[in-house]
This record gives structure tokens, C-alpha cells and sequence, in this order.
């Protein structure tokens, strides 16, 4: 849990994943030519990632690519802001009220 | 000690601010779609709002909150404390064609907290109103 939590609270490794969601699968100079970043440093957010089980690494060739993997956002979904969700619910049950309220 | 984290929602309502600042204001509407409370819209104020108690995030159930500002029918700010809550939480009310738009800002969240972090999301709002759904999408989807 906390390792994914610590993978997410950073920006770059969230752009990260949102390329491999768009684009899909990838090799790390692809994903680095859109990062104003020396190459160690991407190579560090994505060794996070894939420590956090976020990313697969496969060589092909000389190449290494890197997919997403979301199986591990399961246990963040499964509790990510309740509060939200609660304020969402209420603000539905504001317009209900609202609705059936007569104009002054 | 990171810093102090905020939920931003807002919703569209096809009423005028006068008449969403009085669900927002008068104690009965508020229990209707709230909870149940004694509020007054008075500044400085305190009152409550109850609801069920969850013992394991150590809330007895009672908000205990605190007229911050009244600025009808613009912005309304309480103070919302409970369990290990100590936090702001914000109405702002903008004209928006023949409607409303309501913006709620809860802020004020512990991000070291680890009973706080499961309470909320520290991510950024774009990310979590665009990227995120998606990703969850991507999860449904593996079944």
C-alpha cells in the first residue's frame, strides 16, 4: 500500500503512467524524450514504479519497454477519498432538495 | 510534515444562489440532505452535525464546527472537527446562468496522518478528475 501511495505522490511518475495509459507500451528513451530530465533520473521514477508493481519492464533488443500495470491501484481505488465520495453524494442529495423546493 | 491537503468539488445548480445559500443556511434543509444539526447563521457560532460513529477512524460520530463566515449569498466557511478532523470547510456560490455554481473546498488534511490518508487522496485535482478514472477504467476492465 505505502509503496504505491509513495509511487503516485510524485508528478513525474503520475505523467509517467498517464503516457503509458495513452500510448501504451513504450521504450525509456520514448518516455524520456518527453521529460526535460537526465536519463538517470527517469530511470529512478520508473524503478519506483515498477517496485510499486505500477510498470513492467521488458528487454526487447537493446531496448528495455515499459507497460502499466494497474492491478496495484485496486487497493488504492478501494479506499481513495471517501470524503470526496461523500461530499459527492451530499451535493446530490443538495439538489434533490433544491428541486423540490418552492422559489421565494 | 507535508502539506495540509484539500478536496475541491463542484456541481451546477439550476437554482439561484438566494435560494441554494438557504439550503446552505436554514437548519432543517441542512439535515435533509446534510445531517442533523443546529446551526444558525450566526458568525462565530458553534454547532454540530451527527452522524453515525466509526469507532475504528476513533470518530464518535459528532462534527463539531464553527461559523467561520457568512458572506451571503457568496461564501459560508465552517470549521469541521471530528475524530482526528481539523479542518475548513468552504461554500463558495458563483451566478452562473439562471443557476449556481457551488463550490465546496474541504481543506485541511494531515497528509502524515495515516487515518487521515485514508480519508482522502493526495493527488491533484486534474489528475484525479482526469487521468485517474481512466486508470480505474483500465482496472474494471481487467476484470
Amino acid at each position: 500500500m505505502s509503496d504505491v501511495f509513495a509511487a503516485l505522490a510524485n508528478p513525474t511518475r503520475r505523467e509517467l503512467l498517464r503516457l503509458l495509459l495513452e500510448r501504451g507500451e513504450q521504450p525509456v528513451q520514448q518516455l524520456a524524450d518527453h521529460f526535460d530530465m537526465r536519463r538517470p533520473s527517469l530511470s529512478e521514477h520508473l524503478r519506483v514504479l515498477k517496485d510499486a508493481g505500477l510498470v513492467t519492464e521488458q528487454p526487447i533488443g537493446r531496448q528495455r519497454f515499459y507497460a502499466l500495470c494497474p492491478e496495484p491501484l485496486r487497493e488504492v481505488a478501494d479506499w481513495l477519498g471517501p470524503y470526496e465520495r461523500f461530499w459527492r453524494a451530499r451535493l446530490a442529495g443538495l439538489r434533490e432538495v433544491l428541486d423540490g423546493l418552492p422559489d421565494e | 510534515m507535508s502539506e495540509p491537503a484539500t478536496i475541491e468539488v463542484d456541481q451546477f445548480l439550476a437554482h439561484p444562489p438566494a435560494k441554494v445559500w438557504r439550503a446552505l443556511t436554514d437548519s432543517d434543509l441542512l439535515a435533509r440532505w446534510l445531517m442533523p444539526n443546529d446551526f444558525r447563521p450566526v458568525p462565530g457560532h458553534s454547532f454540530t452535525f451527527r452522524t453515525t460513529p466509526r469507532p475504528g477512524q476513533g470518530f464518535d460520530g459528532v462534527v463539531h464546527c464553527e461559523v467561520l463566515e457568512l458572506d451571503e449569498p457568496r461564501r459560508l466557511r465552517w470549521a469541521w472537527r471530528g475524530g482526528r478532523l481539523d479542518t475548513v470547510v468552504t461554500w463558495t456560490l458563483v451566478p452562473e446562468g439562471r443557476g449556481t455554481r457551488l463550490f465546496l473546498e474541504h481543506a485541511g488534511f494531515d497528509p502524515d496522518d495515516p487515518v487521515q490518508r485514508r480519508t482522502f487522496t493526495l493527488l491533484d485535482g486534474g489528475w484525479r478528475s482526469h487521468v485517474w478514472p481512466r486508470l480505474t477504467q483500465a482496472l474494471a476492465d481487467l476484470g
